[in-house]
């Protein structure tokens, strides 16, 4: 997948991946495979899977009772963690959704070190306007 | 005998634990080793606050009364259920348990 | 409450708030009224709370790597984000500001904030 090496480029990198909404891993890059296996992936993304889903129960219940906007649709997640960061991202689902389409693209993500990481730049590339299909 | 030991004489019922407030284990019994049951205590005491996050937002998002505060919660696995209320967990085999008295026994029992 | 002062001077902050790890204390500056800064306050300790278990338990499986002890989160729409670090939390429209920017100064406010009281 292009968009997984490209998440690979930004600075800090050092994996991305791709997953279902039920947590299950896909298609993945790893740059260090001493410091992150597969096995860690797929976990981390179920508990992304379950982080976006109470974000957007959270974003939801938010924008309904304080009339506020711009919270919902959750884009990305992120948990910065001691030394690494991830980030999630859901905005190609989102766009299918709005496009009408049912069957849904996996959510993305990037495992970045926190010393080098650019969380701009990982927003950027993960939201720039592509094909919804 | 420890008080929460008779809820293995419940159909099912294959392990019991306690923990306290801070999540350390205070006891626990049946088909499972000290240091599982140490980690099983932990993680029911970590779930515990879980759902309690889960109920005061419920509640907050809904304004509907009912939600808090939880009494418990039930992780139903195919050949494993794990059932949390209070500072108690325990682990049970679903297949034609009661988990209605189950629950009421926990409930019982923890207001101990 | 000073960093929570800072906060709200950089660009695009539209709140910022401290929140108890346990039990509902909070306090809060910024364009929120009291009851939805501690209705931010309980989605904050919820979340952090998650984070941590959830960090921990990758961490029994998957000893030493860098995910844990989780340092914060942050939640992004799409106009604002919510930024999470210890036990401080910010509102930002991000149209308006920079998350590397809120980041960077939580980061080097709040980095060595023990986790242990989570």
């Amino acid at each position: 997948m292009a968009i997984l090496d490209e998440l690979m480029r930004l600075p800090g990198a050092m994996a991305a991946f791709e997953f279902r909404g039920s947590g299950e891993l896909l298609e993945h890059r790893i740059a260090h495979p001493d410091r992150i296996n597969p096995a860690t992936l797929d976990l981390l993304a179920h508990m992304c899977s379950a982080n976006m889903s109470i974000a957007a129960m959270q974003t939801r219940g938010w924008e309904q009772v304080t009339a506020m906007q711009g919270f919902y649709p959750v884009q990305e997640f992120t948990l910065v963690g001691f030394d690494w960061s991830v980030v999630v991202s859901a905005l190609r689902r989102e766009r299918c959704k709005q496009a009408g389409q049912s069957k849904l693209p996996p959510f993305t993500g990037i495992v970045l070190a926190n010393e080098s990481a650019d969380y701009e730049a990982v927003f950027a590339l993960l939201e720039r306007s592509e094909p919804a299909a | 005998m420890s008080m929460i030991r008779r809820l293995l004489a419940l159909d099912g019922v294959n392990v019991i634990c306690h923990f306290r407030d801070d999540g350390s284990f205070v006891e626990g019994y049946g088909l499972m080793s000290h240091d599982d049951m140490v980690r099983l205590a932990h993680f029911a005491h970590d779930y515990r606050r879980m759902i309690q996050g889960n109920a005061d937002q419920l509640a907050m998002f809904t304004g509907m009364r009912g939600w808090t505060p939880p009494r418990g919660w039930i992780i139903q696995g195919a050949t494993q259920s794990v059932c949390g209320v209070g500072n108690l967990v325990c682990v049970v085999d679903p297949t034609g348990a009661p988990l209605n008295d189950i629950l009421l026994e926990l409930r019982e029992v923890s207001h101990w | 409450m000073s960093i929570v002062t800072d906060l709200l001077a950089r660009p695009g902050v539209v709140a910022a708030g401290e929140y108890a790890y346990r039990g509902d204390r909070f306090s809060y500056r910024g364009a929120l009224s009291d009851e939805h800064a501690r209705m931010a306050s309980v989605m904050c300790r919820a979340t952090t709370m998650g984070a941590n278990m959830e960090g921990a338990m990758l961490d029994s499986i998957h000893p030493g790597n860098g995910l844990h002890p989780p340092r914060g989160w942050l939640v992004r729409g799409p106009v604002h984000t919510v930024c999470v670090m210890a036990n401080v939390f910010c509102l930002l429209d991000h149209t308006q500001g920079s998350v590397n920017d809120i980041i960077g100064f939580m980061r080097q406010n709040l980095g060595d904030v023990p986790y242990g009281l989570i």
